[in-house]
């Protein structure tokens, strides 16, 4: 694995990320980091003012993937809140807490409907993790 | 998946049989023409219809329409049933934008006398109707107002001003969905419809006013009272955040209820529970309510079109009145009556990304189309022709009453991102004579007709198969795009 977070798969009708971590922790936050960047151009322009803490539960280590990105799709969807700077205070494969920070977008140049489980499945290699995510947007 | 894979049943039929993988429970057709299929075979669409196969208590074969295109579980253009009582219902096998659909609406007015007001009129529709991320409706709901809603479905909007009798007769279930329970949602799907209402979202959702090009059933066009060159409208969207919610909400509830009914599947989207048991009862019910929604949000639309009509065309034309011919629904599971080797069962039909298409005699259709048959609503690609079909004879016989939704993608989103310039795309569809609309540039790339199947060839394949029958083609003037 090198050093990539992300790269974006062609898909017909959706986005589909293929995301890389060494550990569970850090395929979370480059998922994130994915899918903030489908949804604003310049995630730097973001302001820092708007911070959530939250604790998500799930079934298993996919489950909470998609719980964590449907966290943060949601507030984008009410809010137009995104944020780019994420700590993971706790990870195991079914809980995480989080603080999250970031502003809100002027404008969101792709909704995500939805983060699927379409052939989800977190696959070990031999220097971490990988997982290919699919969005409904 | 290889062309070899297919056995040729019609010009139009192509199957794979049972035994191509050991996990179908019965074997999968595919409606398309030589060159469909070759293209079909390019992305993963086929595998994706083959896992549709697996799902317990399906009956005869699962199908996949002409306008087939990768999705997520189904394919878009899949069209399954399965056997009532202990057959599954699929949330990923409506998808996430539950009752998605179209509506198509009619004017007095011919083309030429709106086309000096047309930039105008554009112009309205955008002002009046919401579009993209975001942008919330000028429909304000409490708790149990929206509960009403979900419960009364178009009824609601009769209630509130924003429907006519008519409307409701010429819409799918009359607009609403019997059984729908809002204590079977969640909290985050209600925070997340409140105020979505006559809201048309982003993707491929739209507003279109369009000119009738040609006609290919005089009759049935009669009926629906159109002709040519006249001006229609039609809406495509659906349940909006709420539908979305829903469908996660479910999906996710779904993903240990499979271990509990010992439900094996080839894909995680595809989770599922018996009609017969809880689970399935609840997701069926909270189904029910987004459907309800989402016919509510295409008439409040309908309602804001009825006034952008006014608006810009109020003393410049003999009349600015809409009427509306038909809505349907293109994502959704729906409990049937079909008759399976010579005997009528009950069936969950689940059409994702595929049009309920009932032939004449169906007792569930309007009067007005009783004998002519259910109108199908199938939209292009922007910027290219739309489609006015019926159901048949056919579609009942070998379809389990369904046929296309649309024109179906061929390229993905991020080369057409990468190919297209959404300035030059609108650049080329006004050189055309099409007012365009759009929030975003990138978004309008995504949607470009090259991105598409070719409409009129995917019409061709369902009306030679006998699965609907051409009525009229339409051509677009303005588009307002989320």
């Amino acid at each position: 694995m090198s050093d990539k977070q992300f790269e974006v798969v062609d898909h017909t009708a959706d986005w589909a990320v293929r995301v890389y971590g060494r550990s569970l922790s850090q395929l979370l936050l480059h998922a994130a980091a994915a899918m903030n960047s489908l949804m604003v151009a310049d995630l730097h322009a973001l302001s820092q003012d708007e911070e959530r803490h939250f604790t998500l539960e799930a079934y298993d280590a996919e489950s909470l993937l998609v719980e964590w990105l449907g966290e943060l799709a949601y507030w984008a969807e009410m809010e137009q809140l995104v944020f780019p700077h994420c700590q993971l205070q706790h990870v195991t494969d079914t809980t995480l807490t989080a603080t999250v920070r970031g502003g809100r977008a002027s404008e969101l140049q792709k909704h995500i409907k939805a983060v699927t489980y379409h052939n989800l499945a977190i696959a070990s290699t031999e220097v971490g993790l990988e997982v290919t995510i699919v969005f409904d947007v | 998946m290889k062309r070899s894979d297919f056995k040729r049943i019609t010009p139009y039929i192509h199957e794979i049989p049972q035994s191509h993988r050991y996990d179908m429970r019965v074997p999968a057709r595919f409606y398309a023409d030589g060159e469909l299929l070759a293209m079909a075979l390019d992305d993963k669409s086929l595998e994706q219809l083959v896992n549709m196969t697996t799902l317990p208590g399906i009956v005869k074969y699962a199908l996949a329409m002409p306008d087939i295109h990768q999705g997520y579980g189904f394919p878009i253009g899949g069209v399954i049933a399965t056997e009532l009582p202990d057959g599954v219902i699929s949330p990923g096998g409506v998808g996430y934008d539950i009752n998605c659909g179209v509506r198509l609406l009619a004017s007095h007015l011919e083309y030429e006398a709106v086309k000096p007001h047309l930039d105008r009129l554009a112009s309205a529709l955008q002002a009046n109707c919401p579009s993209g991320v975001g942008r919330g409706g000028e429909v304000r709901l409490n708790r149990r107002e929206l509960d009403r809603l979900l419960v009364e479905g178009g009824r609601w909007a009769l209630q509130n001003g924003y429907a006519t009798e008519m409307d409701l007769e010429c819409t799918e279930e009359n607009g609403r969905l019997a059984g729908a329970d809002p204590a079977k949602v969640s909290d985050r799907a209600k925070k997340r419809g409140m105020d979505q209402i006559g809201t048309l979202g982003a993707g491929n959702h739209f507003i279109e006013v369009d000119v009738v090009d040609e006609i290919f059933d005089e009759q049935a066009a009669q009926r629906m009272g159109l002709f040519p060159g006249q001006i229609v409208a039609q809406i495509h969207c659906g349940s909006r955040g709420f539908g979305h919610q829903v469908c996660t909400d479910y999906v996710k509830r779904f993903q240990t209820v499979i271990h509990k009914y010992s439900i094996h599947l080839p894909d995680r989207e595809l989770v599922c529970a018996p009609l017969s048991s809880p689970e399935g009862q609840d997701y069926l019910a909270a189904m029910k309510a987004a459907a309800n929604y989402a016919f509510v949000n295409r008439q409040v639309l309908t309602f804001l079109i009825r006034r952008s009509f006014e608006e810009a065309l109020r003393g410049k034309v003999h009349r600015t009145t809409v009427y509306q011919v038909y809505d349907i629904a293109h994502n959704m599971a729906k409990i049937e009556t079909h008759e399976v080797d010579g005997r009528a069962i009950d069936l969950c039909v689940h059409r994702k990304g595929a049009t309920r298409a009932f032939g004449p005699g169906s007792p569930v259709l309007p009067d007005v189309y009783r004998d002519i048959g259910q109108p199908v609503l199938v939209p292009g690609s922007m910027g290219t022709a739309s489609w006015v079909l019926v159901g048949t004879e056919g579609s009942m016989a070998q379809s389990f009453g369904s046929t296309c939704h649309g024109a179906g993608r061929t390229m993905s989103r991020s080369q057409a991102k990468r190919t297209i310039r959404g300035s030059d795309l609108r650049e080329e569809l006004e050189a055309g004579g099409i007012h365009v609309r759009a929030g975003s540039m990138a978004g309008l790339a995504e949607e470009a007709p090259t991105a598409y199947k070719d409409v009129d060839r995917v019409i061709e394949v369902v009306h030679n198969a006998g699965i609907a029958k051409k009525v009229a083609r339409i051509v677009p003037a303005a588009v307002v795009k989320g």
